[in-house]
């Protein structure tokens, strides 16, 4: 009998106790020479953990987001003082520089009558070009 | 080819670039940094190689436009939404003969539409519109683009391209075919 008392103050304590945190499983299918640049690049920090890597990787993307996001980008300088530019396509697509400007378009009356259909029906399928040119 | 695109730069070596178009050349060469960094008209995307990073292989410029909502014909305006038009202009879009026929064109295309995806989620804009050259109709009409009626014969023809049918086109996962 002991032991049931036991487990039912157990139950009682439960709500008091602290939330369990959820981890999330990350999975990836590296190409080999991806692989190998992950295993080159754990050896060179000195890591022995794939979740350290990825958390530590995970910061750095992060605060480089961030920082394009304020517009600021992103130097490396050389000891002579070499400076290059990281230019990382998804990077800019942040930065707030992608604010296009505005231009006018000179438009006939027959343009904007047929412009005014399109607009106004249902959008069109998207054409096999299309997808895969949206599929990178 | 290991081909980024990115802005447009001040020191990218432009002055060789030949789509075999010369407005089209003219435009990057003498207009494109102008017209981006100090009267904001337009911005140029350019491609280049890994191995030269600042020769431009191929380019596009992209700008916002819109319409006013007065400015459709009155039979056509009860279809609209109650707002001015807001659209993306592709101003400009070539490739250097040099390196025609490695993809760089789709490539190009694939970033500029990718761009009016972002700026429709971010701003709002309703559809992407250029002028292509007659010879080129066909093959924007691939990616979706449909003839506008009423351009003047003598002019480039413009085209359209419905946002939410570059939106379906980006969640979309396969093509039917692809999955057959």
């Amino acid at each position: 009998m002991p032991p049931a008392v036991k487990e039912k103050s157990k139950r009682m304590a439960q709500p008091h106790a602290k939330p369990k945190t959820h981890k999330t499983k990350f999975q990836a299918d590296l190409a080999p020479a991806d692989d190998h640049m992950v295993r080159t690049l754990k050896a060179e920090l000195q890591m022995s953990s794939n979740s350290d890597f990825l958390i530590d990787a995970l910061t750095l993307f992060r605060w480089a987001v961030s920082e394009r996001k304020c517009g600021h980008r992103i130097v490396s300088e050389s000891a002579s003082g070499e400076r290059k530019v990281l230019l990382f396509p998804r990077l800019e697509r942040v930065a707030p520089e992608v604010t296009l400007p505005h231009v006018d378009i000179r438009w006939t009356d027959k343009e904007l009558g047929s412009l005014a259909e399109l607009v106004s029906g249902q959008p069109a399928e998207p054409t096999e070009a299309l997808i895969r040119a949206m599929r990178r | 080819m290991a081909v980024t695109i990115r802005r447009l730069e001040e020191f990218d070596e432009v002055a060789a670039f030949d789509c075999g178009d010369e407005p089209l050349n003219n435009y990057l060469i003498r207009h494109a940094w102008t017209n981006q960094q100090k009267v904001s008209i337009g911005v140029t995307y350019v491609a280049v190689d890994e191995s030269a990073p600042h020769t431009v292989l191929g380019y596009f410029t992209l700008a916002t436009s819109g319409i006013p909502r007065d400015r459709f014909p009155k039979k056509f305006v009860r279809g609209l939404p109650p707002y001015d038009l807001p659209l993306i202009l592709l101003a400009r879009l070539a490739v250097d003969r040099r390196f025609s026929g490695r993809g760089l064109g789709h490539a190009l295309i694939s970033e500029a539409l990718t761009i009016t995806l972002c700026v429709a989620d971010e701003v709002g804009c309703r559809c992407i519109v250029t002028d292509a050259y007659s010879d080129k109709v066909g093959w924007y009409a691939r990616y979706g683009f449909v003839p506008i009626e009423g351009t003047v014969a003598s002019s480039p023809q413009k085209m359209f391209l419905d946002v939410r049918t570059i939106r379906r086109a980006s969640s979309s996962e396969s093509s039917p075919a692809e999955r057959g």
